[in-house]
């Protein structure tokens, strides 16, 4: 039987901040994720790392641990975070008084918020509407949800910290008051497992009340679905906020070549429903063309949904009435000791979360040991002159993108591959830039199930074409590559992948997204038959 | 972006349409350029694909250096993307800040040099003899150009020198001809054959000595700032002949097509595309009239046999094949078209020394059509496709126009 001294359930951002947090400090720690790595609310959302703007005049206190972090995530997640800073534009149709009390809100919470004219506003935006009447710059950035979640396990692994996907908690056990261990099983394989330990963190996001029962216990998160746009290109250079009341759909967040608008706020009975609707996509752009009113002229990509955990105390109000704090329940107050719950918050203050609940168990543990995720960077960086060199073998506009993803060790194998063997130049993804060199990298990797999870770290499939010419190319080479046995499924594989793409096109099916797809149902359904093609 | 309150569907600004990319590879399958050399990753793969990832850091796409502008992908395209422009943007952004060759230099101020040439008396025949010589003794190769090439004589006499002796009837119907360097300074016959071709017509030729070049070499070497300021020049003449109801038309393929729409797609003006409803080619001109029933079509029999190579810059044009169409109203004409692609040449690619065997390898499929189809003359109405087929095949070339006035009898 394995051992750990804490497991943790759920690889969310919380979750790996947690990881990475009690390995730094010598805990000997494992977690267990039923998926992929942050396939819940920690990357189904807008990739924004917050200054805090947006919770300036209603919760001082978040807005201030957001600018925090906001310094913090920056200097040790380098690669994860794109400095596009953030526009805050108050139209005519939003309130002054509030842009007042925003003004007073950034100031007392240490936000930097520097009031532009809007000539200039509209220079650096230029697709803004003309309809702006002051505008704001503070120090919103874009961060990768994914990478940066990887980035910590990564960092924890250093650590001797443990991490395994695709394998869910089906019981906590305990005895005497106190938990034991858990029992696990392989979703892929239905292997089962029993892992030792004196601690249970459970970190599962929406999933967190099904988690607390699996203990017997309850604790009340509602999950909130969240529905986002991605359009195929940039159309801003800034993150650009509506200087409002927080609302839907009022903030836009260019995100590598891409723009995700959101979001909504509806509560769901259960956090795996992730589904988009014609009626919310709908939604989004008729509140997002007020900022940019040509907005429907721009390509739709798809749209994707997540939902944030919202932590609601016995009697507490749901919705965008929520706090979007973050809470910590010692289960040992209701007689279970060794449990914990973290719930709540925001995914850029997930650092901070994990060092408040990491300093729990180690008080609990007796382990002295500091803090010291806010210091050291999550992985080392590529350096300049690395990545110029590898320029010659990369395909344009590519090394920079790339060394980000990998990080130094995988960059420097991909680079070696492509340098050794130039016909591994060749791209696999044509919109995202993704070498061959670079699919067979991740594919190797133990983590990689499906086509999917090569796509989370690669970016494959996840551009212009939504999978239209990858989707073929990955499924070849993910059985060429692949560990695992299922990759050699390779009409399956293909399929699910494919599936995946279009579950999030289906409700933007508008124009020429619409156009793109009547090409992957050309390709796939007529010339190759993927669905067994027509019987005699 | 000038204007935010039009709607992206009427900007047919080349930046916009790079959104409308479905990544379907049509424009890779009709590329010239692609299937005779390989190392170009092709026209999908550098402007639209790009377009999104120029964000990522500061890079060039090294094959972009391969693209000809013949523009096949963008009729290829079925999206609307102006694939060719967007590479041509691309380039430009490249030479903001990196050099260009003296050989770049060279052919892409064409009109400058003939104007330096024309200021010396006797310096067309003094240049030819230069350029045989430099031919000769390698300087053309040394530089970086195709030594493979003579380079196009200087005519005697410019078409704008010969101009002014030409009498002409006096006529209320009148259009300004637009020559373009290559009729004007090394084939004005073309010139001279449009000015009788529209008399016989009842129209009066005027032209307008303010003109510059159209710019399209500029454009291809990367000269865009240059090119808009030609732009510029000439969209604000083309207007003032607007202003006076008179169109601009032209005789050379990729001057009306830059005059008419790459303006306007390249610097996304809207004067410049109000200008381009002002030019015309000069056989969608002809056309024009006979729909009008306005042709004169009092033709004397020509008994040729004709291949009609139609450039790619002209099918850019949308505009079929007009002057095969005015030509079957001559009697005795028999035309028939090549319909063998791209000639290789597009402009001043395949002047360049790196892009001689590639042009030529592009080139290969209508020399063989031309070679086996045993016509009295190929006909067509781009100067540099004209020059291509003359190295390619030594066979005998003239613009369409040229056959017209004989059918004229003039």
């Amino acid at each position: 039987m394995e051992k750990a001294t804490v497991v943790i359930i759920g690889g969310g951002a919380t979750g790996v901040g947690i990881l990475r947090d009690l390995s730094m400090r010598g805990v000997d720690t494992l977690l267990v994720e039923k998926g992929d790595l942050v396939n819940g609310a920690s990357s189904r959302y807008h990739g924004l790392l917050h200054s805090g703007g947006r919770y300036a005049v209603k919760d001082g206190e978040a807005a201030r641990e957001c600018i925090i972090e906001n310094q913090i995530l920056r200097k040790i997640g380098k690669s994860c975070v794109e400095t596009t800073g953030g526009m805050f534009v108050r139209l005519d149709i939003d309130d002054p008084a509030y842009e007042e009390a925003w003004v007073k809100g950034c100031a007392a919470s240490g936000i930097e918020a520097v009031p532009i004219t809007r000539e200039e506003a509209f220079r650096l935006e230029p697709l803004l509407t003309r309809k702006v009447q002051s505008a704001y710059l503070v120090p919103d950035a874009a961060i990768d949800g994914f990478r940066m979640s990887w980035q910590n396990v990564e960092s924890a692994k250093r650590y001797g910290g443990r991490c395994l996907t695709y394998w869910e908690v089906l019981s906590i056990e305990q005895a005497n008051g106190a938990v034991n261990g858990v029992k696990i099983r392989n979703t892929v394989t239905g292997a089962e497992e029993n892992i030792e330990c004196e601690i249970v963190i459970n970190a599962a996001g929406g999933w967190a009340g099904k988690v607390a029962a699996l203990a017997g216990l309850q604790v009340g998160v509602q999950p909130d679905k969240g529905t986002l746009l991605a359009f195929n290109q940039r159309i801003t250079n800034h993150v650009v906020n509506r200087l409002h009341k927080s609302s839907d759909g009022d903030i836009f967040v260019p995100h590598g070549s891409i723009t995700i608008l959101g979001t909504s706020s509806m509560s769901i009975p259960d956090p795996e429903d992730t589904s988009t609707s014609r009626a919310e996509v709908e939604n989004l752009l008729a509140i997002g063309e007020k900022t940019f009113e040509h907005l429907r002229d721009y390509r739709l990509l798809r749209a994707f949904a997540g939902s944030r955990p919202l932590y609601i105390p016995p009697g507490g109000e749901s919705g965008r009435g929520a706090s979007r704090g973050f809470a910590i329940v010692d289960h040992e107050e209701e007689g279970l000791k060794g449990m914990f719950t973290i719930v709540g918050g925001k995914f850029t203050t997930y650092r901070l979360m994990a060092e408040k609940m990491a300093d729990q168990v180690c008080a609990k543990l007796g382990n002295t040991e500091k803090c010291r995720t806010a210091e050291e960077p999550l992985v080392p960086e590529v350096s300049e002159e690395t990545k110029k060199a590898a320029r010659q073998y990369f395909p344009a506009y590519g090394t920079n993108l790339a060394a980000a993803r990998l990080g130094p060790e995988r960059f420097a194998r991909v680079v070696k591959r492509l340098q050794d063997e130039p016909e591994k130049r060749e791209l696999v993804c044509e919109c995202e830039n993704v070498t061959l060199a670079e699919f067979e990298e991740i594919a190797q990797e133990d983590t990689c199930y499906y086509i999917n999870d090569i796509r989370r770290r690669t970016r494959v499939g996840m551009g212009t074409c939504q999978g239209n010419f990858c989707a073929l190319r990955s499924a070849g080479l993910f059985a060429k590559y692949g560990k695992h046995e299922g990759a050699a499924e390779t009409l399956t594989r293909m399929k699910e992948f494919l599936q995946g793409r279009w579950k999030g096109v289906r409700p933007v099916l508008l124009g020429r997204t619409l156009r793109e797809t009547e090409m992957t149902r050309a390709l796939y359904e007529l010339s190759f038959h993927v669905n067994g093609g027509k019987k005699e | 972006m000038s204007e935010v309150t039009k709607k992206i569907e009427e900007m047919e600004a080349a930046l916009f349409t790079a959104d409308h990319c479905l990544s379907c590879t049509s424009c890779m399958s009709s590329c010239p350029v692609m299937e005779a050399e390989k190392k170009y990753l092709g026209p999908k793969m550098v402007g639209p694909a790009h377009r999104r990832m120029q964000f990522s850091q500061d890079d060039i796409e090294e094959c972009l250096d391969f693209c000809s502008n013949c523009k096949s992908c963008e009729r290829a395209c079925p999206s609307g993307v102006a694939v060719s422009t967007l590479n041509m943007l691309q380039r430009a952004k490249y030479y903001e800040t990196h050099a260009h060759s003296h050989c770049d230099d060279m052919l892409a101020h064409g009109e400058r040099m003939a104007k330096r040439v024309r200021m010396l008396p006797g310096g067309p025949a003094i240049a030819n003899l230069g350029m045989r010589i430099g031919k000769a003794m390698g300087v053309f190769g040394a530089l970086g150009m195709a030594g493979e090439r003579s380079i196009p004589p200087y005519a005697p006499k410019s078409f704008l020198q010969l101009f002014k002796d030409i009498r002409q009837p006096r006529s209320e119907k009148k259009v300004v001809f637009f020559p373009g360097c290559f009729i004007n300074d090394n084939d004005p016959q073309v010139g001279v054959a449009f000015v009788k071709v529209m008399n016989a017509n009842g129209y009066e030729v005027l032209v307008d000595e303010e003109f510059n070049c159209c710019g399209s070499p500029l454009v291809f070497m990367g000269y865009l700032a240059e090119a808009h300021e030609h732009a510029d020049n000439n969209v604000a003449h083309i207007m003032k002949w607007q202003a006076q109801g008179i169109p601009v038309v032209a005789c050379c393929a990729s001057c009306s097509l830059m005059l008419k729409q790459e303006y306007h797609e390249l610097f996304d003006d809207s004067k410049m595309q109000a200008a381009g409803r002002n030019v015309y080619d000069a056989f969608e001109f002809l056309e024009i009239l006979a729909e009008k029933d306005e042709l004169n079509t009092d033709f004397q029999p020509v008994e040729e046999k004709l291949l009609y190579h139609v450039p790619c810059h002209l099918k850019s044009q949308g505009l079929g094949v007009p002057a095969a169409r005015i030509l079957a109203h001559v009697p005795g004409i028999a035309v028939e078209q090549a319909d063998a692609g791209c000639c290789g040449m597009s402009g001043n690619y395949g002047f360049k020394g790196d892009k001689y065997a590639i042009s030529m390898k592009i080139g290969e499929k209508l020399f063989n059509r031309i070679k086996d189809a045993d016509s009295d003359e190929v006909i067509c109405d781009c100067g540099t496709c004209r020059l291509q087929i003359q190295h390619g095949t030594q066979a005998k070339t003239c613009h369409p126009v040229q056959i017209l006035a004989k059918a004229y009898g003039l």
